[in-house]
């Protein structure tokens, strides 16, 4: 692409520019812009450099940033005016620097988003959401990045979301005990400074953690303090609200049904809508969920605008309510979290993100050791499950981690009944025609709605004919097969004029051993083979005739009942499978009249030309009773 | 001045052709369009936006596609707008009259459907899940190398056991397999006419206006023709003479789809699609009897029971978890599931009148095509045109009656009538009528004793003189010889039929109308007297 060594020092300037920018500075992004245009010969070095240079800001300074962030209410701010570099590159720069950004987008961006606090996730929702329209101003409609990237990054949000509610799931009894006593002793939460609200802002945990808990309290638990009483009521209302966010969803949808991120969305909340049908959560999964839904309600804004509650709320919420500081000191003390992010750190691999809500879990919920592994978050936790962050081996997250907090974290996988690959679309486009389908024929399995599996019937085939509504792969393979089924409408077309003129009729059936041997011919295979003219053509259109002399029965009446001159015997129409009309086998058209071709043959290879008859071969009489048969 | 009458005419004409305007239909995810159009009518529909299916098979955008004497429904998984519009008036053509009933029955609906909604509960989430789960059985087969899933569809009747066939054929396809859909209704024909049992394999698109589509024709189709395999059941009820015809012809059907699966592979991957008639699904008796040999002769893997809790229990008990009956089902403990299926609230009660049009539109389509005529817009670009208007052309000719080999069918229950061919009553029509209630035909049969019902039903050949009866109804032409025994000429496949548009008993002639031209085969002919019966006006 450009010389190495220039592109090395531009990088090296560029590095040096962007370790520079340390907050939200608009000139120095705007200057960064401007180096980055001025130089798109090096497009790919500084896209690189950008990409490391968002990536090294996080790790180990994070675990400040998680102090911060804790104690004195101030955002990481690091990886963020980075990531406005790259957005505002991308939107005033453009290609090449989209595409070079785009290829490592998905990893950049995650890794970016799993470190940062709530606030700053906000953002990054927020500038997502940009990157889904085109440039505003701009003549070319196109979307900033790729759909592609936005869709896999936005599903894998999504997901992450619902698999960190699962996790929730080891706070069972804890929690509900918890909430009983927080309703009861409002003192609690009274005072929260700010009215509760869904999105968390950078306020002390305390309050956030009340805020959170108050609104989970009141939007379906008033008056119900007891977690026997609001059984019933949870599911059905939690029904009702789900299904509501699902029509507002399929809405959205019917209004712009190629958005990729509506259909994402969409789909989520079907997943979601699934796992509740399928009556497998318990009681305190589904209050989470239904915390988690009625954060959604209220705002009916997409999911993805709307991140931050979705790990932090009910995590946030128990502990303080119950002990607010205390969860926090011990899980200091003991350091494992410190130590579960070096592990991770030193890796360079997406670090446990230093928020304390989601490590806290484990303390609050289950008082033994693995620590570290339940406290992995579930957003990295659920990611990794579905391999969509590269790499951890295992022994990067500590032993205890692995099965039984994926298996939580992971919702998707539901004991016995299905197990297929999650329905968030890899990042390849490509990877999911790919889908290995596992469903159990029974009558329970058969009513659990796989919304994601329908893709394979139609996203998943994503090249369609415009005459017959046909799809095909967006492949290779996909694209010929695509032009051949093209090509056998032209001349399905062509012939279809040609045939208005003449008189059409339904052919016999065939029999059965004629049925057995045929093989349905698609209308995506290559039509050589099928014209006329063609010798080869000709062989291949009369199977297993011994002749390999063929016209189109002539629709003339009169000529149809015009005998072969030589043997007087009239011609038998066949329908032919290849040609798709009806043909004379053993027919050869000489001049203006049409002979048996084994009896033209005989006459011509006798040197004879007088037509005598009933000279008939046994070949052609072979040839007749064949045509007669079939 | 005009007169009044006149007036009155021409106005009522002047309404007629008025076309509605064009209404749009919004359908969110998940529901579906139903409708109703009355034969004699048309509707015509287009996607404007989304994705819409219809029974299984993609609506394409943008193109019209025009529906006449049905009743449907147009799917969305995502979402999509529909137009509808109304469609022109089948003129009577060739003495078709609409059928008698439906003949003015425009509807008020969107287009000038008879009745159209929206629903928004299907139980299409069940109907796809049921694909996917076949799905990974084909998956495994074409894995292991074992054959595909051979389903059987069962149910009363109107329950949506033929769409839930479609259904799935279309979603097989859809992917790229090709299913062998076996049609073993009498009452409905697939790709054939009514009284035939048939089966096709299914490798392309079905037509979305003509059902299943569309047998081989002499020119070209815009949506691929597939092939059947007929043989022809010339009677409505399969239980009768507790099955004794129906059973040796479902046996050499099966015998022919598992031949076929033997050497094509697509298809032993795939596997069948089994649809049945709805009797077999009301708990008659002697229908289980018959279940039961379907299930062994085409090695049921899978049982879907739609809108029937009786018979899903007595399924269960019956064959769930039992191995099922093919050759190497021994080796890989291949057992049989039974799957219960929601009714869809669509299916709607087709009434005997809709039936006789249904199959009378399917006999005039056998030999005249496409009865839906080719509009303006159509014929101008044929590349704008989903429509299938192919007209066909049969050859009409007169044969000597001495120089056929006829055979009927002789029941026991008809043997009075059988001595008295000349008289043709279509009231024996209703007599052995399916409608649930039920006939007389159980309860003689279960009279007689077994031994004795096996030979009860057989064929004859019919004597001289030329039965006026023949008239306005069908004879299969089967690929047997004239000479061959009765048993052969029943559980011989057939070339196709032949419409006996008259008879001269005095000079022993009938005229008839044959699909294609020349010479009519010199095979055995089986008279289609009692079923699929009399069709007057095919010929004018």
């Amino acid at each position: 692409m450009s010389s190495g060594l220039a592109s090395d020092e531009v990088a090296e300037d560029y590095k040096n520019s962007l370790e520079d920018l340390t907050t939200n500075d608009r000139f120095q992004i705007s200057n960064l812009t401007v180096i980055a245009k001025e130089n798109t010969e090096h497009a790919m070095a500084i896209s690189r450099v950008l990409e490391n240079h968002i990536r090294s800001v996080g790790g180990r300074p994070s675990f400040h940033v998680f102090h911060y962030c804790l104690y004195r209410y101030t955002p990481p701010a690091q990886k963020l005016p980075a990531l406005y570099v790259v957005d505002s590159i991308a939107k005033n720069v453009g290609t090449p620097y989209t595409l070079f950004l785009g290829r490592n987008m998905y990893q950049t961006f995650m890794n970016a988003y799993t470190l940062v606090d709530s606030q700053t996730r906000r953002k990054l929702d927020e500038m997502l959401k940009t990157w889904k329209e085109p440039v505003p101003g701009s003549l070319d409609t196109r979307p900033v990045f790729s759909p592609e990237i936005t869709r896999s990054i936005e599903s894998a949000l999504i997901k992450a979301r619902t698999a960190a509610l699962q996790q929730q799931q080891a706070r069972s009894q804890h929690e509900v005990l918890n909430r009983g006593r927080g309703v009861a002793t409002p003192p609690g939460w009274s005072h929260t400074p700010t009215p509760p609200q869904a999105t968390p802002r950078p306020a002390p945990p305390h309050n956030n953690g009340h805020a959170h808990g108050y609104h989970g309290s009141a939007d379906s638990y008033s008056g119900r303090l007891t977690p026997t009483q609001h059984q019933p009521v949870d599911l059905a209302a939690l029904n009702r609200d789900i299904e509501a966010l699902i029509a507002a969803a399929r809405n959205d949808f019917a209004n712009s049904p190629l958005e990729p991120s509506v259909q994402q969305r969409l789909r989520a909340l079907l997943d979601l809508q699934g796992i509740l049908q399928r009556q497998e959560l318990t009681q305190e999964q589904l209050k989470l969920v239904r915390d988690q839904v009625s954060a959604l309600g209220p705002a009916s804004t997409p999911v993805m605008s709307n991140p931050a509650p979705v790990p932090n709320v009910p995590s946030i919420s128990t502990p303080s309510m119950a002990n607010p500081a205390q969860p926090y000191r011990h899980l200091l003390n003991q350091g494992t979290l410190a130590e579960l992010i070096k592990a991770t750190a030193t890796r360079q691999q997406p670090t446990p993100p230093p928020q304390p809500p989601t490590s806290i879990i484990p303390q609050s919920s289950s008082p033994q050791p693995p620590v570290a592994s339940a406290g992995e978050n579930p957003l990295i936790a659920s990611l990794r499950a579905r391999g969509l962050i590269p790499t951890v081996p295992t022994p990067s997250v500590p032993p205890t981690a692995p099965a039984p907090s994926l298996a939580s974290a992971f919702p998707f996988i539901v004991p016995g009944q299905i197990r297929y690959t999650p329905p968030v679309p890899p990042p390849q486009v490509s990877n999911a025609s790919d889908v290995t389908v596992s469903v159990q024929m029974n009558t329970a399995s058969i009513k659990i709605p796989r919304h994601a599996l329908i893709s394979s019937l139609y996203e998943a085939r994503s090249n369609r004919c415009g005459t017959c509504g046909r799809r095909f792969f967006a492949t290779e393979e996909g694209k010929e097969k695509k032009a051949h089924h093209l090509d056998w409408h032209f001349k399905t077309n062509q012939r279809m004029a040609e045939a208005a003129k003449r008189a059409q009729n339904r052919s016999w059936y065939v029999d059965e051993r004629d049925w057995i041997k045929s093989r349905e011919s698609g209308d995506d295979q290559s039509l050589a083979g099928a014209g006329e003219g063609d010798p080869h053509a000709q062989s291949n259109a009369v199977e297993k005739g011994p002749q390999k002399q063929w016209i189109r029965a002539p629709n003339d009446a009169a000529l149809r009942n015009t005998p072969c001159p030589i043997c007087q015997e009239k011609f038998e129409s066949t329908w032919s499978e290849d040609v798709q009309d009806w043909i004379w086998l053993d027919a050869v058209k000489v001049g203006s009249r049409v002979y048996h071709g084994s009896c033209y043959a005989e006459v011509t290879k006798d040197g004879s030309n007088t037509p005598v008859g009933r000279t008939g071969t046994p070949d052609s009489i072979l040839g007749k009773r064949k045509a007669e048969v079939s | 001045m005009s007169l009044p009458g006149l007036d009155l005419t021409q106005s009522t004409a002047e309404k007629q052709h008025a076309p509605a305007p064009p209404s749009q239909i919004n359908l969110s995810s998940g529901s579906e369009w139903r409708f109703e159009v009355a034969f004699g009518t048309t509707v015509r529909v287009k996607l404007l936006s989304g994705t819409a299916e219809l029974f299984g098979t993609e609506l394409a955008p943008s193109q019209t596609y025009t529906f006449s004497g049905t009743k449907a429904a147009i799917y969305t998984w995502h979402g999509c707008t529909l137009e509808v519009s109304e469609g022109d008036q089948l003129s009577v053509l060739d003495g078709v009259t609409p059928a008698g009933t439906n003949g003015v029955a425009k509807g008020f609906g969107a287009g000038g459907c008879q009745s159209e909604y929206t629903a928004e509960e299907t139980p299409m989430v069940e109907y796809a899940n049921v694909h996917f789960a076949l799905e990974s059985l084909r998956q495994e087969a074409k894995s292991t190398g074992k054959d595909g899933p051979r389903v059987l569809i069962l149910g009363p009747e109107n329950a949506g056991k033929t769409s839930l066939a479609k259904i799935l054929t279309a979603y097989a396809t859809k992917v790229g397999r090709q299913p062998i859909t076996v049609n073993l209704d009498p009452g409905e024909g697939l790709l054939s006419v009514p009284g035939t049992l048939s089966a096709a394999a299914f490798k392309t698109m079905m037509d979305i206006e003509e059902g299943w589509g569309n047998s081989p024709m002499s020119g070209p189709s815009p949506v691929p023709v597939k092939l059947p395999l007929v043989y022809f059941y010339p009677m409505q009820n399969p239980l009768e003479g507790d099955g004794a015809m129906y059973k040796p012809v479902v046996s050499k059907l099966a015998l022919s789809v598992s031949g076929r699966m033997a050497e094509d592979e697509d298809a032993r991957e795939t596997g069948i699609i089994v649809d049945t008639p709805g009797i077999l699904g009301a708990g008659k008796q002697g229908s289980e009897e018959v279940i039961n040999h379907i299930v062994s002769e085409f090695s049921i893997t899978t049982i879907l029971v739609i809108g029937s809790e009786r018979l899903y229990s007595t399924m269960m008990r019956s064959y769930d978890n039992k191995p099922s009956t093919s050759a190497s089902a021994a080796a890989s403990d291949e057992r049989i599931t039974v799957v219960k299926l929601s009714k869809s609230g669509g299916c709607v009660d087709r009434d005997p009148a809709f039936m006789k049009a249904t199959r009378e539109a399917q006999i005039r389509s056998y030999f005249f095509g496409n009865p839906i005529p080719s509009t303006a817009a159509s014929a101008l670009s044929l590349s704008a045109s989903s429509t299938t208007n192919i007209t066909l052309s049969p050859h009409a000719q007169q044969l000597d009656f001495s120089s056929l080999a006829i055979y009927s069918v002789s029941t026991p229950s008809g043997s009075s009538s059988d001595d008295d061919e000349d008289e043709y009553d279509p009231a024996n029509l209703s007599s052995d009528s399916l409608l649930p209630g039920g006939s007389a035909f159980p309860t003689t049969s279960q009279d007689e004793p077994d031994s004795q019902s096996s030979q009860s039903i057989t064929l004859k050949k019919l004597p001289s003189p030329v039965p006026t009866g023949l008239a306005n109804s069908l004879l299969a032409i089967s690929h047997a010889p004239p000479t061959a025994s009765p048993n052969e000429i029943r559980d011989s496949s057939i070339m196709g039929f032949l419409y006996v548009a008259d008879v001269d008993s005095d000079k022993g002639k009938i005229r008839i109308l044959a699909p294609v031209g020349g010479r009519v085969p010199a095979r055995a002919l089986v008279w289609g007297k009692k079923w699929p019966g009399e069709v007057v006006g095919l010929v004018g």
